[in-house]
């Protein structure tokens, strides 16, 4: 060891080049460096072997995964081949097999003597036509070659050429053509019989096989049925099937397998490691060997509707198609890839950049909530595309409105200016001139007023349609109890975990002064006092009226009802009961309307000032100080229930009874010190309170959030982490995903360590919301993308899929799903889930299925229904076409628009076309009609038994719709339909089925043979329609009396 | 000292050069001088030993009995270079098997990236415009930068140390060549590299380069520091304190290059031109560093400003 070193620090201190030891040998001359170029040739030779194998395998995992690939496949297919043996043997034991095969043998063995003749006649012909067919061709190729020669041969050799073809025509030749006994007759034919010969067994052959053909037509089409019926109960595939499998992938090769669209500019290599996506066989992790890679796709459901070779995988993955030297790489899960594969919980986010038009698809619930939920609240701060059209509309057409007016006003000045000048002018023509050029003015004038009213009813609809997040906070004097008011803003989720409106980060103060500003910037106003109603008879209605499909009634694991709207249990502790019966009553009542125009509530003074009465709504919704329209509704979506005042008062009595004994709020006599107030206003400002809730003074405030149309898109760069940066790169949280799952956890964490100003805080609030909620919410910022493909890809239908697509919006944002089913396919309603509805009694008062509905109804009528669902103006708390169901379909003041798009709506979901015009059914015949009143009086079809007729005595009994609706309401085609097989269109129902059978042609009358009716030649079913379109109440008095 | 972050500068495909060159560089440079010094060590032998002087001599050391006068080119030379070529072949099969080409993400050209940084070998100039102005360090000064290479034979009239190393015989060539080449050019391609980070903002190795770091670094024009705000003072002002640096550190280099006798034999040989040219190309070098003091030290953004160039 020491001599180590002692020769190491003499090399040290010696390293002076002069000072070293003098070599004895000439050094370059002598030096030899085989060594070294040997060890470098050595390692020369490694490193090639190392580039070499990096090329084939270490850049090219593939063809490892494909060899793994095709083993594995192997076995699992030979596995499957038993059981699928089995399976074809078990179906082919059902009698439907045995019966096919039977018809099929008796079939095959009818024809069997006459085949087997046509075969053998069929032999024969073919070993005579074998017998001549090489003489004949040869000597007929030797006679042809022959005239052609003397058809171009000269005058001189024409004759000795005849004379050789005369030769040739003579021959004669010798045939040897078998008989049927298989003897063989030689004769000698000339060139001509052997040529008929041979023609004839050739029409011959011909005739036999279309005979066959013929024959044989039967047994085949049964031998098809036979394999039809196999397949059609094979879950999979056949033994045959599976073979053709193995021996594809006995000739498979392994090479990139690629999917090119060059429309969309895709190039997608997934599947040259994925081999097994797209099999016919379900393949599983366990059956691949635990290779996850080889799995097939678990929706191919979905590959049905998206061919992958027109979509490849990358536009609902993301990732890098085109990679192939690595799972990293392909993933795109590196650093300057910046569309990495969706995680499995997100992958629904692919979905979103085609289906932006859709608000529900049933492949992907997860994007759907998301939605749902983006829709409900961050709308109010953050503006989208495709979301909240209403305001910006309502804004364009209120600034159009205001620029028509100034047009209006300067047209009338120039107008009085030219008629001045015209006045004065000099010359009889000049007048006329200018007289004419102020009648043309006055023609515009028309024309903007026509513009104008055609804009006003817009903006009427508009203004109906325009929906705000959260509650009208002008009325919290009126409504709520003052003390409460800090109490929520502090920490709203303290007193309802479920709600929507979020827990901002405010100082004591700043709660103080929010509170003050909202109370004193409320309407002051003395509502109308409400005796008390009874809370036990409120209790049932709450629980039976169909409040409980939009709210949840108890606390924590205890509540029942939907989460669309507020959950009420402490509802008591907030509320003022005189506003709540009013709200109940009809929650559109506004207490003052008010005014875009001059940007205030017009009171009643206002109405005064005008000599007008002091009265807002729908009809009456004009400023009494110019022309423009009133806001005469608060902005939101609960509906009117049609409730009597006294129902009102009962749900409100119960309702303010729903409290927390222990409660206590500590007095605010802050709210109303004036000193408050501006601090207030600048913080409701800072907050963007006015977002989501109307606020005297905001009502126009724009949206305080993001845009986050494009957000899944946005540039990591552009995400700002704070300190936090480093640590989300060290940690893997460093991408969009991990952005915005941390903001929506909690909001505020980019502040973390910064030194900020309170007010220059991250603004946006904390929602509480669970770990599925932020799943939801982060699918669908992820799919929010600026997508690369044109938009000639994306899902936007022209027909009348667009109408359904728009019409889901719709649906989901008045919360229709609650009580109603649209689609076979879609998840349980509210109602449906609710206990009360459990119970076997109950379940008949569930709301009807919307299922076919656009089959079913006139689209007229449909809208006339939407419009007023009481279906008549007298006594409106009731439903017009189920009165016996306790739970109200409630009206939903919907805009003229929205109510037609409801109507195309179903009109698309049934495929029906628009417009629609009742047929003109014939009128009954007088014997007809006796036939129709006999059956409909029979017992047993009696139709009123269940039916509702509008008789308020009997109808509380009645458990089907109401009869003498069917003229109007029904469509003809469908009602036959019905009553002739109910069972398929509803199943389920309460209503009979087999009141009709087929005789021939037509329907019948099934449960009795009447004889009035046999002479009857025509369809009973499109007798009784015929008879129920004319049904009326004319009708019903002439029958039963009432 | 966030060994990541340096991990991450230093193993990028695109610095692993500058990585190399960091040993490279003087590793090479001892080399060289290991073998001066020692040539310089044997013409003091032979200066001293004039009959050893007449003979041959090889490298280092005088010439022996038996060794070869002269050699033939195959197989000596060859041999190494063929040796050379599979060493090199050789690290160029493990770089190019372990280092991919760094294919980054498609082009955005809403998005810069930053650093924005441009290539090693523009890497100097690109520091070079933090202190002067584009102007300057873009076109003036790259002119020079070659001019001054295709003069060097003119102004050199050094007749020594062609064919062999030397120091002692070179020593003004080899200092100010070292001084162009360690200080204003690699010097200068290694801040670029490791030390710019985000912002082109100073980052010593270690420390986490962060795209939200605010320092304090408001320059200053030199006119503003005496007060001067308006033209054409300005311009004079500046005119002078150029001419100022010229006149001093002019003769400064000067005394500096009439140091040792050696060089004043040389100085004695030059032409007036020859000797001016490579007087004011000096200066022009010098002014890098000391703009490099001021701007880093002192804030001092330009010396002279006037409405078509600053310096």
């Amino acid at each position: 060891m020491s001599n180590l070193v002692q020769r190491f620090l003499s090399w040290w201190h010696t390293r002076k080049l002069d000072q070293r030891p003098v070599p004895k040998e000439d050094p370059i001359a002598k030096s030899s460096l085989a060594t070294v170029t040997a060890v470098f040739s050595l390692l020369l030779i490694l490193t090639l072997v190392w580039a070499l194998y990096d090329e084939i395998w270490g850049l090219r995992p593939w063809i490892t995964y494909q060899r793994d690939f095709v083993e594995n496949y192997r076995e699992v297919l030979i596995d499957l081949k038993p059981r699928r043996g089995e399976e074809v043997q078990a179906i082919q034991a059902l009698p439907g097999y045995q019966e096919l095969r039977q018809g099929v043998e008796e079939a095959e063995t009818e024809i069997a003597p006459e085949l087997a003749e046509i075969e053998a006649e069929e032999r024969l012909v073919r070993l005579e036509l074998a017998a001549i067919s090489k003489t004949f061709t040869t000597e007929r190729s030797r006679l042809q070659a022959a005239i052609y020669l003397l058809e171009t041969a000269g005058d001189a050799q024409k004759e000795g050429l005849e004379t050789e073809l005369e030769v040739l025509r003579e021959g004669p030749y010798l045939l040897e053509i078998p008989d049927a006994d298989g003897n063989i007759e030689a004769n000698e034919y000339t060139y001509e019989q052997m040529e008929e010969k041979f023609n004839s067994l050739k029409s011959r052959q011909g005739e036999l096989q279309g005979d066959k053909v013929e024959l044989l037509r039967e047994p085949t089409r049964r031998r098809r049925e036979l394999d039809a019926y196999l397949n059609a109960r094979l879950t999979s595939l056949t033994e045959t099937q599976v073979d053709g499998l193995l021996s594809g992938l006995d000739n498979s090769r392994i090479e990139i397998k690629q999917i090119h669209n060059p429309e969309l500019g895709l190039v997608d290599r997934c599947e040259s490691c994925h081999a097994g996506t797209r099999e016919p066989v379900l393949l599983t992790a366990e059956a691949m060997g635990g290779k996850r890679v080889f799995t097939s796709h678990p929706h191919p459901e979905l590959l049905q509707i998206h061919d992958p070779e027109t979509f490849g995988c990358t536009p609902c993955h993301n990732g890098n198609g085109v990679a192939t030297v690595g799972t990293t790489e392909a993933h795109g899960q590196y650093k300057h890839w910046l569309w990495p594969l969706y995680p499995s919980e997100n992958i629904e986010a692919g979905c979103l950049q085609c289906h932006e038009a859709d608000r529900y698809l049933e492949i992907s619930p997860t994007l759907d909530a998301g939605k749902q939920i983006f829709n409900e609240g961050c709308i109010g701060c953050h503006a989208r595309e495709g979301f909240d059209p209403e305001s910006q509309q309502l804004r364009e057409t209120q600034r159009s409105l205001t620029d028509l007016l100034t047009r209006k006003t300067e047209t009338q000045l120039q107008i009085e200016r030219t008629i001045g000048t015209a006045d004065r002018a000099q010359t009889n023509e000049e007048a006329e001139r200018l007289y004419a050029e102020a009648d043309a003015l006055t023609m515009n004038i028309a024309g903007i007023d026509t513009e104008f009213a055609h804009l006003q009813a817009r903006e009427a609809g508009l203004m109906m349609a325009f929906k705000r997040v959260g509650p009208n906070l002008k009325e919290v004097r009126v409504k709520l109890k003052k003390e409460w008011i800090p109490d929520w803003i502090q920490n709203p989720h303290d007193f309802r975990p479920t709600t929507k409106m979020p827990r901002f980060r405010l100082e004591e103060d700043q709660v103080r002064a929010i509170s003050a500003f909202i109370w004193q910037s409320g309407i002051e106003a003395e509502l109308p006092r409400q005796p008390s109603g009874d809370p036990v008879q409120g209790k049932t209605l709450f629980e039976t009226r169909g409040c409980m499909a939009c709210h949840s009634m108890g606390e924590g694991e205890e509540a029942t009802g939907g989460t669309f709207a507020a959950n009420l249990s402490r509802v008591g502790e907030k509320a003022n009961y005189d506003y709540l019966v009013r709200w109940i009553h009809d929650p559109k009542q506004r207490t003052l309307p008010y005014c875009p125009i001059h940007e205030r509530e017009i009171t009643p003074e206002d109405y005064a000032s005008q000599g007008l009465p002091f009265e807002f709504d729908l009809e009456h919704n004009h400023c009494p100080l110019g022309d423009h329209l009133l806001q005469v509704q608060q902005p939101t979506v609960m509906p009117n229930l049609r409730l009597t005042p006294e129902e009102a008062r009962d749900i409100a009595s119960y309702l303010m009874t729903r409290a927390h004994e222990d409660a206590e709020y500590a007095p605010a006599p802050y709210l109303d010190d004036p000193d408050l107030r501006e601090e207030g206003r600048s913080l409701v400002q800072n907050f963007g309170c006015a977002s989501c809730h109307e606020i005297s003074g905001f009502e126009n405030e724009g949206k305080l959030g993001t845009d986050l149309t494009k957000e899944g898109s946005k540039p990591i760069e552009r995400l700002d982490f704070g300190l936090l940066t480093s640590q989300a790169k060290h940690d893997g949280w460093y991408d969009q995903k991990g952005f915005f799952q941390r903001k929506l956890e909690n909001p505020e964490i980019f502040d973390e360590g910064k030194s900020k100003e309170p007010l220059e805080r991250l603004k946006m609030p904390n929602f509480d919301l669970s770990p599925e909620e932020i799943t939801q919410l982060t699918t669908f910022l992820l799919g929010s993308v600026d997508s690369k493909f044109p938009e000639t890809a994306f899902y936007q239908p022209s027909d009348q899929r667009k109408e359904i697509q728009k019409g889901w919006w719709l649906v989901r944002k008045y919360n229709c799903v609650a009580c109603h089913q649209f689609t076979p396919a879609q998840e349980a309603t509210v109602l449906e889930e609710l206990p009360l509805y459990q119970d076997p009694d109950w379940r008949e008062q569930l709301p009807p299925s919307l299922v076919g509905e656009g089959a079913r109804v006139d689209p007229n009528w449909l809208a006339r229904f939407l419009k007023n669902p009481a279906l008549e103006e007298n006594n409106l708390n009731r439903n017009g076409v189920r009165s016996y169901l306790e739970a109200r379909m409630p009206t939903f003041d919907l805009s003229d628009e929205e109510t037609q798009q409801l109507v195309r709506f179903f009109s698309a979901l049934s495929k029906q076309s628009i417009p629609y015009t009742a047929p003109a059914l014939q009128p009954l015949s007088s014997r007809e009609l006796t036939l129709a009143r006999e059956l409909f009086t029979h017992t047993a079809a009696p139709c009123l038994k269940c039916h509702a007729t509008g008789d308020l005595v009997t109808d509380p009994d009645a458990t089907a719709p109401n009869f003498l609706l069917i003229p109007g309401r029904l469509k003809p085609d469908w009602t036959e339909r019905w009553i002739v097989h109910p069972e398929i269109i509803r199943p389920g129902t309460n209503m009979p089925s087999g009141l009709f059978r087929q005789e021939g042609q037509r329907w019948v009358f099934a449960p009795a043979d009447l004889p009035s009716l046999r002479g009857y030649d025509q369809d009973h079913a499109k007798l009784m329609v015929r008879y129920m379109f004319q049904y009326s109440p004319a009708e019903q008095r002439r029958l039963t009396g009432r | 000292m966030d060994w990541g972050q340096l991990w991450e500068i230093t193993s990028a495909p695109d610095n692993v050069p500058i990585v190399a060159m960091l040993f490279l560089v003087p590793f090479f440079t001892w080399y060289g001088f290991r073998q001066a010094l020692a040539n310089d060590r044997l013409i003091d032998r032979l200066e001293k030993d004039p009959e050893l002087a007449k003979t041959h001599h090889r490298k280092v050391e005088p010439y022996r009995e038996g060794w070869a006068q002269k050699l033939y080119v195959w197989p000596h030379l060859l041999r190494v270079e063929f040796l050379a070529a599979i060493i090199v072949t050789v690290i160029l099969m493990i770089w190019s098997i372990t280092l991919n080409a760094p294919l980054e993400e498609p082009a955005n050209p809403n998005l810069t990236m930053n650093p924005a940084k441009a290539p090693w070998y523009f890497l100097g100039l690109q520091e070079m415009l933090v202190y002067f102005d584009p102007w300057i360090a873009g076109v003036v000064m790259p002119t020079f930068i070659l001019i001054g290479l295709i003069i060097i034979p003119y102004v050199d009239t050094n007749p020594l140390g062609n064919g062999y190393y030397t120091y002692r015989q070179r020593k003004f060539a080899i200092l100010t060549f070292l001084f162009g080449f360690f200080v204003l050019w690699l010097s200068m391609v290694f801040i670029g590299t490791f030390i710019r980070g985000p912002g082109w903002m100073w980052f010593w190795p270690g420390q986490t380069w962060d795209h939200h770091r605010l320092v304090f670094e408001v320059n200053r024009d030199l006119h503003e520091i005496f007060g001067i705000v308006s033209q054409p003072w300005v311009g004079l002002f500046g005119a002078a304190a150029v001419g100022l640096y010229f006149v001093v550190f002019g003769w400064l280099t000067h005394k500096l290059f009439v140091w040792n006798d050696f060089n004043r034999k040389i100085y004695h040989q030059m032409t007036l031109v020859q000797y001016l040219t490579l007087l004011s190309f000096l200066l022009v070098m010098w002014a890098l560093p000391l703009k490099i003091i001021l701007r880093l030290l002192f804030r001092i953004k330009n010396v002279m400003v006037t409405p078509w160039f600053n310096i």
